[in-house]
């Protein structure tokens, strides 16, 4: 009894520290393992850096539903068939007049996908976007069942097809997506990116623009920072009505629509 | 301890014939399994409409329905009635293979299924998914080691003390594992429903009693399923596995339990739905007068709940196994249909009330011969190793064989 006085003896106290220290450096390496595979270095809870707040306007009453917003992004994205990063849907019954909708991802600020993807592998970028990983992606489809706009689409099969968008309406700029993950329009980010290494100012020059904008042959879509006053999406917003897509759910989207001009019985989105 | 081989001749082949048939639908399921993961999940009728579909209704039913095994090992070893614990033994035993049929159906419903372990290394802590994902793989490794010392009891391991006496060290742990239990199964029988609260898209959906109808009805649908198993063991045995007194004393409390849930599921649906709630109205009249009305009234509501609510309680009072069983199979029932009608009317109902913004048709879903095949292919795995678990264990089959 009278031996073993401490609460550990030498041998037990120098086992428990090897045991810690090894669990420790195993966690460790495994914290660091994850950090270095995941793309999601910001937080789940919108923008980290307020350098550029970017937003698409659509407006109402030029858009004439010619689809080939549609067709660039298809050909620019190589999205398979049945995929549609931005869908445009008719819609005669908010207006007096039937007015056209396009829907691109609406990069919410308070976005449901991000918040309920198990493994983190849609995120908000630092500036704010809402991107895929399609390395973390194990395609539960929660994302899709939790977006608010159905602008979320599985690539149920593969797809070796040509893309029979290209090159009439664009050349593919990016990796087809593998079969099993959820992809959504990304407002061609690997362009913004890309353009502002280069100089370029996004919405202004082409080749740092989205695809969409580009295409529109009647400049019902704009693009552009919305913390520069000049740009013509801030004059745009100033001056007109705009609306955003249910703006009840609050997620904040940052696609607004120009509201076409007023005309009898019209009632709101 | 020999075990008997000699059972009389017709029941020696009704068993084999039930074993061989299940075994069938093993090989079938697996076959299908094999075939979706070669050729992707193009082969189901899920679409970006309705995304989740049959294979989601198996993973809610099983986990829910395995809820007998947290609450009966409660009942045990937190609350002290010792008398549950032939009860609590059957429900771990099954809800083990709950659990592995859940995950065998995640396992085939990902798009990635090489990827299932990432929820366990990339953590999103705000998604409902990665906390169920979380306690499923934490639970179904603390029933694997509650059941770990039953499987022990076969003479197989008279070879093996060193596994034996591990078990039985694991065995002296069973509070401890029961309190485990207990905790996860709080959280993620309720995130489960949480899983569909907290998506605002969805107004049918987006209720905070989604998480308490979630837990509440695998309290009472969980511990109605261990009833029913042991009723169909003891028939098919001439001899109880779980007392009789013991069975009836669980019918009571699944039936209270049940008419707890009957009362709150009222009150949900009477103040969710009073005056138009925008969608919610619309796909509550999908379930009540519209295409699933048939359905929802007669096997989720009627025959799912309200009477085998009676028929248990019923039971707890004449001590009849009629009603005991037409009772604890119709509340099983009735819970896998709650948890197909809430998946389907969440998903075909449009996403706003502008038809432009939104598909333009109601989506309709009905399962592909693929997810029928793997459905079943993974129950009757499932009930494949449960009758041979229940035949061959020690631990089912007590006293009079050895004394």
């Amino acid at each position: 009894m009278t031996a073993k006085t401490t609460l550990l003896s030498r041998r037990e106290f120098v086992k428990l520290a090897t045991q810690v220290g090894v669990s420790a450096a195993v966690v460790g390496a495994f914290m660091q393992i994850r950090g270095a595979l995941t793309k999601a270095k910001a937080g789940s809870h919108g923008p980290v850096s307020d350098a550029y707040h970017w937003v698409m306007v659509i407006d109402l009453g030029r858009c004439t539903g010619c689809n080939y917003c549609t067709y660039a992004c298809k050909a620019t994205n190589d999205t398979a068939p049945g995929i549609t990063w931005n869908a445009v849907f008719n819609d005669r019954q908010s207006f007096a007049k039937e007015v056209y909708l396009a829907r691109p991802c609406m990069h919410c600020e308070h976005a449901p996908c991000v918040e309920v993807c198990p493994v983190g592998a849609t995120y908000h970028r630092a500036d704010g976007l809402v991107a895929m990983d399609y390395d973390l992606c194990i395609g539960c489809r929660y994302c899709q069942i939790a977006c608010p706009y159905g602008a979320r689409y599985f690539n149920w099969e593969d797809n070796n097809q040509p893309n029979p968008m290209a090159p009439e309406w664009g050349k593919p700029e990016i990796e087809r997506r593998p079969r099993g993950v959820v992809e959504k329009c990304t407002f061609c980010t690997h362009r913004i990116d890309a353009g502002l290494e280069n100089g370029l100012r996004p919405g202004i020059d082409e080749d740092a623009t989205p695809a969409c904008v580009n295409i529109c042959p009647v400049k019902a879509r704009q693009f552009g920072d919305l913390n520069d006053p000049d740009s013509k999406v801030s004059k745009l917003l100033a001056e007109r009505e705009s609306i955003q897509l249910r703006e009840d759910l609050g997620t904040h989207p940052r696609v607004y629509y120009m509201l076409p001009e007023r005309g009898e019985d019209q009632t709101c989105a | 301890m020999r075990m008997r081989l000699a059972l009389p001749n017709t029941r020696q082949t009704v068993f084999i014939g039930w074993i061989a048939l299940l075994s069938l639908l093993a090989l079938l399921g697996v076959g299908t399994a094999i075939w979706v993961f070669k050729e992707g999940l193009v082969v189901t009728n899920l679409s970006n409409q309705v995304p989740w579909g049959l294979w989601i209704t198996v993973d809610l039913s099983s986990i829910a329905l395995s809820g007998g095994a947290f609450f009966l090992s409660a009942l045990v070893y937190i609350a002290g009635i010792e008398r549950f614990k032939p009860a609590a033994r059957l429900a771990v035993f099954a809800g083990m293979l709950g659990y592995g049929a859940a995950l065998c159906t995640l396992l085939i419903d990902i798009g990635r299924p090489d990827r299932f372990y990432h929820p366990l290394v990339f953590w999103n802590v705000h998604s409902m998914l990665w906390e169920v994902s979380m306690c499923i793989v934490l639970y179904f490794s603390v029933l694997t080691l509650e059941v770990f010392p039953l499987v022990t009891t076969h003479p197989f391991f008279d070879r093996l003390p060193r596994v034996r006496a591990l078990a039985e060290r694991i065995h002296k742990a069973a509070p401890v594992l029961a309190f485990l239990g207990l905790g996860f199964s709080m959280l993620h029988q309720s995130s489960l429903g949480a899983t569909y609260g907290v998506v605002i898209a969805r107004p049918i959906w987006f209720r905070p009693t989604m998480p308490l109808l979630f837990i509440v009805s695998a309290i009472a649908a969980g511990p109605a399923l261990t009833i029913t198993l042991a009723l169909i063991v003891g028939w098919l045995r001439g001899r109880a596995i779980v007392p009789r007194d013991v069975l009836f004393d669980i019918a009571r409390i699944a039936g209270l339990v049940l008419l707890v849930y009957l009362y709150m599921r009222f009150w949900d649906a009477m103040a969710g739905n009073y005056g138009y709630v925008p969608l919610r109205s619309e796909a509550t009249a999908v379930l009540t007068k519209g295409s699933m009305a048939l359905s929802f009234w007669s096997w989720e509501i009627v025959l799912g709940t309200v009477i085998p609510a009676v028929l248990l309680l019923w039971a707890a009072f004449t001590k009849r196994e009629a009603e005991l069983f037409i009772g604890s199979s119709m509340a099983v029932i009735g819970l896998i249909a709650n948890r197909w009608h809430t998946t389907i009317v969440g998903l075909t109902t449009p996403l706003t009330t502008n038809p432009a913004l939104t598909y333009p048709l109601i989506p309709s879903y009905t399962p592909a011969w693929t997810e029928w095949a793997v459905a079943i292919g993974i129950i009757g795995g499932v009930l494949l190793v449960f009758t041979l678990g229940v035949r061959y264990l020690p631990a089912f089959n007590p006293q009079s064989d050895s004394h």
